[in-house]
């Protein structure tokens, strides 16, 4: 009886949503010889948000350095960013996420209060 | 007559080199499916303010309980965690203690077979964060209430001004 209902809210009530993808990702060979590389995709249907922070994690959930072009990613609206993450060889057995985070504004009376994560993981 | 078939094979196979040509014309529209976790913001929440030393998203307050949805399309591929606040991210300076409290829950589901989600689920951050592993693809509505309370159990008024706190909604992939 609901399960209608319910599919009906899950194609159009999504007015606010963040996903990262792959969900596993792997590291690749890039044009440095001492780094690898993946590269991730995230997509914004959060209209309240429009800022992402990428971070790369073992699995303590303690940083590891690695390089990207923007660390702070502008994702507009419905829109699809690509980026691709460098982190040097002997890091590449400790890296067990890579996490987008919805940066939240505060500068105007609309403040958003649910800050989404997303973690893929490697494997 | 060999001169004949020869010009209808001639013309044939041309016309079928035509048809193959409009037909690798096409547009192609290119996607993919793969396991992916969608994290939905489907109700904003806000504060309510009762009384001078309590900030409550509890409707019956006037505030708001904030609904998270996460989409899976892959069973066993994710683990939700869902946190309360215990802690403003914005505020006014507030020179005595806030006891936060809180709690979150599975609201509704796609499937009845998610029932178990909220039995299922673990605790961490001293209870303020919820685990649920999502062995399940679908929709997964959690519902996060929250409660501040300014004075250490003195009940002093909160000084006037603006309060932002933030609800942590993670999709973490296993």
């Amino acid at each position: 009886m609901y399960r209608p209902v319910i599919l009906w809210l899950l194609l159009c009530g999504s007015v606010a949503a963040h996903d990262m993808t792959p969900t596993y990702p792997e590291w690749k060979m890039s044009f440095i010889p001492s780094a690898k590389m993946t590269t991730m995709q995230v997509f914004n249907k959060r209209a309240d948000v429009e800022w992402y922070q990428i971070g790369v994690f073992d699995k303590d959930f303690e940083s590891i350095p690695f390089v990207t072009r923007y660390k702070i990613l502008n994702v507009k609206y419905l829109s699809r960013v690509e980026f691709d993450v460098y982190i040097s060889n002997e890091n590449t057995n400790d890296a067990e996420y890579i996490c987008s985070t919805s940066k939240l504004r505060s500068y105007d009376n609309f403040k958003p209060i649910v800050e989404s994560r997303i973690c893929s993981r490697f494997k | 007559m060999n001169k004949l078939i020869t010009l209808f094979l001639i013309v044939g196979l041309t016309g079928c080199s035509l048809f193959s040509s409009k037909a690798q014309a096409g547009t192609n529209i290119n996607g993919n499916v793969e396991s992916r976790c969608t994290v939905n913001t489907d109700t904003a929440g806000y504060y309510g303010n009762p009384n001078a030393y309590t900030l409550t998203t509890l409707p019956a307050d006037a505030g708001q309980v904030p609904l998270v949805r996460i989409d899976t399309s892959l069973a066993n591929a994710y683990k939700a965690q869902i946190s309360y606040p215990t802690s403003f991210s914005s505020s006014p300076s507030l020179g005595d203690t806030v006891v936060w409290t809180g709690a979150v829950a599975v609201d509704q589901t796609s499937s009845s077979d998610m029932s178990g989600y909220q039995a299922a689920s673990t605790t961490a951050d001293g209870g303020a964060m919820r685990i649920y592993p999502l062995s399940i693809a679908g929709a997964t509505w959690f519902s996060v209430a929250s409660v501040a309370t300014y004075g250490g159990g003195q009940q002093k008024a909160f000084p006037g001004g603006s309060y932002t706190a933030v609800v942590v909604a993670e999709c973490i992939a296993q």
